[in-house]
């Protein structure tokens, strides 16, 4: 059948390629220098001006009210209305609203948000209303959880959820479509709202959901702080990381993962990852085909990357001679890798948030395919030369650099201040970072290369 | 209509797939105002539903929307004109994220859970190969827009057909003979070194060669390569045309090399537009194509000799002059191939009126109608040309263009006669059981 001749081969000639007319050696080049010479620059520093920039605070605004039962009701209902979206609307997931806003809207765009803004998810939690109104009902609002989530679990469930999250969005042959996708969007509501209900939503929310785990440690990196409910202060961005605390292992491992999910994305589409896995990369055979060696795939570089940053710490911690525990300083150094996860988001999501959004804008006008323009944006042509051709490459491929430059020095920066916190000495802080900062430097690279190379999934 | 629309930056002619949708709402409505002379024989008002098989997601994403647009103003012209058999036809999408298992479950989910009449849209050959014994086993006409040489071949069902699009067989030995006679009459093929790059290593010769052309080189490239001035000195120096069919990413860094290795002198090109579909012809890199030759399924840009029935079908679908998007100029269209879509559902509504075609049931019937027909006259249905279809391959032979690059354009310098590239049938799905 196969040998039935192969017809077409439209592997997609434009943007990527574009992209590889570009210089883009210098910028790898130059993007490496940066980090490495941020690095020599901050060790040379007294710690103190860096520590007194992230302890920085600039009140703001006071916020008019704090009712997280309100926003989290409305987030609810709206996600309601997305699932009936999903199991009733078009079929086409162009025009369902449904896959538009959770993949585009919510994952890559919100994500963003929370980074710039500040923990906006904590409000817009759709079980934290719900769950309130059930345990009232049922008496049990003011009395502890049925339940403690057992200490030994750490953020293990959250590894799995991200993990299947991750492999859901990578490698499953269809995680747009709208059906399915509203079929598991309930299951994981009601999966949450169970635990939620028996451990308590304190617990589970820190240690169990994806989305609120993830958020919780994207935000520390917004420039925006709330205090005491509603005194707002502007802070330099990651300046909320003064006050945290090491991460345990598990949520260590658990932040890494994201930054895993999000390199792999960019990886498994390279002629790179195409070649290994012995795929024509003019011929991809589509997800289905690729299922085993792309789950493999997504393990492997989890592992490799958690692998390389415990290992990096490790090797500092003994260039510099350090006493403290090495699961104290990983967790704590682990912090300085959001800025990172922030910026690969950023740069790998760019031309989905592009395209994609704004066929949420048209779909979300008319959620059933049946006509309606409630926002009056149902009839809006979606501008897809917005990331076609010569021009839009190069602004596309220089706020893609910009974005993992920029956070690769901010995560230079931010572990300086953090190893400086551990070590308290400058000279002991510097060496024991060196090993990362190698690190740093390799995914900078590794995060251009990505963003550079040729690509056929 | 369900109520105004403002739209947010465009007048309101242009098409999405909501307008069709509402386009066919508005039919439906006006099917039961009493007199409505085009639908009143209608012995039913229900849909024709089209299952429509889009490459939605996954790598043919961006050839995917074109294929859309241009479905979604085919569908809305039938119904402007009263449907078919008087019926509305409405188009029922679903994605296949370029996946060949999730296109033969898409046909599945068609046959039993949408209750399509037939299946079309699709494109990737691959997708097609692995959808069609869905196809067959639940006895769904299946008609591709993908211009692979599978159907013809005969190694998929009788329930495929490729009858909107010329097949790349066809259009490879068509080319032939010009290219002896107007070109050169030494050739080096350049092609990627695996199934598709062998179609036009295998194809091309036989047409060419009989035109007094030769072959006198061959360089295959691995797939996997993205620096290309290593393989230039395999081109031997007496070769007067440098057939190029490169595809994916490193088709403009390959270009480029191939300007800076031979300058302003070197032998002249011809390509295939599938290389650069979708991409602005005027593009940085691309200057070294300036005078060289290239295969187009249908002109991109348009010709100042261009019938009413091309001005009306670009129209329709909304290309401007350059074959780009009327309403974003840096949005070119894949019109070498897209115009297949608009093409196959006029053939699927002859069919089925030639059928009498009711319902489901009528499936049978109405893959014979379709290997009844023979031909499709140049005109508003059939904009790209003439077509004469072979029932006993299921497979339309169409003539095809060849252009310069010139002036910043694609300018057609000769249309190849449906003769140059037709072949005998190499099959018989005519005999297969229904």
């Amino acid at each position: 059948m196969l040998a039935a001749g192969a017809g077409p081969a439209f592997a997609h000639a434009a943007d990527r390629g574009f992209v590889m007319l570009l210089p883009t050696g210098y910028y790898l080049f130059g993007g490496a220098a940066a980090v490495a010479l941020s690095f020599a620059i901050l060790t040379l520093m007294p710690p103190e001006p860096v520590t007194r920039l992230l302890r920085a605070k600039l009140r703001v605004a006071q916020l008019p009210f704090d009712d997280r039962a309100i926003t989290s009701w409305l987030s609810f209902a709206v996600i309601v209305l997305l699932w009936l979206a999903g199991l009733f609307g078009s079929r086409d997931p162009l025009s369902n609203p449904l896959p538009l806003v959770f993949w585009t809207v919510f994952w890559v765009g919100f994500t963003l948000v929370v980074g710039l803004f500040g923990n906006l998810w904590r409000w817009l939690d759709p079980w934290y209303g719900p769950s309130r109104l059930i345990l009232r009902t049922i008496g049990r609002a003011d009395r502890a959880p049925l339940f403690s989530l057992p200490k030994r679990f750490g953020h293990g469930l959250a590894i799995v959820l991200l993990f299947a999250f991750g492999w859901f969005e990578l490698v499953y042959p269809a995680p747009d479509d709208p059906e399915l996708l509203a079929w598991v969007l309930i299951a994981y509501w009601l999966l949450n709202l169970a635990g939620i209900l028996a451990f308590g939503h304190e617990a589970w929310t820190s240690r169990v959901e994806l989305f609120s785990v993830f958020f919780g440690m994207i935000s520390r990196l917004a420039p925006l702080q709330r205090v005491d409910g509603n005194r707002l202060f502007l802070r330099f961005p990651g300046g909320k990381l003064d006050d945290a605390g090491p991460l345990p292992v598990s949520a260590m491992l658990f932040l890494l993962l994201a930054l895993a999910t999000v390199s792999f994305d960019g990886l498994m589409r390279t002629f790179f990852w195409l070649g290994l896995t012995g795929v024509n990369p003019l011929e991809y055979p589509g997800r289905s085909a690729v299922m085993l060696p792309n789950t493999l795939g997504l393990l492997a570089v989890f592992a490799g990357l958690a692998g390389v940053f415990v290992l990096a710490v490790w090797l500092g911690r003994r260039f510099a001679g350090m006493r403290n525990p090495l699961t104290e300083m990983a967790g704590l150094l682990v912090w300085s890798i959001v800025p990172i996860a922030l910026a690969y988001h950023f740069s790998h999501y760019l031309g989905a948030l592009i395209i994609n959004g704004q066929y949420a804008l048209a779909a979300i006008s008319d959620p059933l395919a049946n006509g309606w323009n409630l926002f009056g944006t149902a009839g809006y042509h979606v501008v897809a030369g917005a990331t076609a051709g010569y021009e839009s490459a190069w602004i596309i491929w220089n706020l893609q650099s910009a974005a993992i430059i920029g956070g690769h020095l901010l995560a230079v920066l931010l572990a300086h201040a953090l190893a400086f916190r551990l070590a308290g000495d400058a000279r002991t802080a510097a060496l024991s970072q060196l090993p990362l900062a190698f690190l740093m430097v390799g995914y900078t690279v590794f995060g251009l290369w990505l963003l550079s190379s040729p690509t056929g999934g | 209509m369900t109520g105004k629309r403002t739209s947010l930056l465009l007048p309101n002619k242009n098409l999405t797939r909501r307008t069709a949708l509402k386009g066919m709402g508005a039919a439906a409505g006006l099917m039961a105002a009493p007199g409505f002379v085009r639908y009143s024989q209608a012995q039913s008002s229900e849909p024709i539903r089209i299952g429509f098989q889009a490459h939605r997601t996954g790598i043919g994403a961006a050839y995917g929307r074109w294929y859309e647009r241009v479905t979604t103003a085919a569908a809305q012209a039938i119904n402007d004109a009263g449907g078919i058999n008087g019926r509305p036809l409405e188009i029922v999408t679903e994605d296949d994220g370029t996946d060949p298992k999730r296109g033969a479950e898409v046909v599945e989910k068609f046959a039993n859970q949408h209750k399509t009449d037939v299946v079309f849209g699709t494109l990737f050959s691959h997708v097609v190969v692995g959808s069609a014994p869905a196809a067959g086993e639940l006895k769904m006409p299946y008609y591709v827009v993908s211009e692979g040489y599978h159907v013809a071949s005969g190694s998929l069902n009788r329930y495929v057909f490729q009858p909107g699009i010329t097949d790349v067989k066809a259009q490879v030995r068509a080319v032939g003979p010009w290219i002896a006679e107007n070109v050169g009459k030494k050739i080096t093929l350049v092609y990627p070194d695996y199934a598709f790059g062998h179609d036009h290593r295998d194809k091309f010769p036989e047409r060419f060669e009989a035109a007094g052309g030769t072959v006198v080189g061959l360089v295959p490239i691995p797939p996997t390569e993205t620096s290309f001035t290593r393989y230039f000195p395999q081109i031997p120096s007496d070769t007067e045309v440098i057939y190029h069919v490169m595809v994916g990413p490193g088709v403009l860094t390959f270009v480029k090399e191939l300007g800076e290795f031979y300058g302003s002198s070197g032998p002249k090109l011809f390509g295939f537009i599938d290389s650069l579909e979708a991409v602005d012809i005027n593009s940085p890199g691309l200057e070294f194509l300036d005078g060289s030759y290239f295969w187009e399924g249908m002109p991109r840009y348009l010709q100042p000799d261009a019938s009413d029935a091309v001005k009306a079908y670009r129209a329709a679908v909304g290309i401007d002059d350059n074959g780009a998007s009327v309403n974003d100029p840096k949005d070119v269209s894949t019109s070498a191939h897209m115009f297949g879509c608009w093409e196959t559902l006029y053939i699927i509504k002859e069919a089925m009126e030639a059928a009498g075609y009711q319902g489901p049931a009528d499936r049978a019937k109405l893959v014979e109608a379709t290997e009844a027909l023979t031909e499709f006259p140049e005109g508003p249905e059939h904009p790209q040309g003439l077509k004469v279809f072979s029932p006993m391959i299921h497979q339309s032979f169409g003539q095809q263009y060849i252009s310069q690059v010139s002036g910043g354009k694609l300018n057609v310098v000769h249309t190849t006669s449906i003769e140059d590239g037709m072949y005998e049938p190499e099959a018989d799905y005519t005999s297969m059981p229904l």
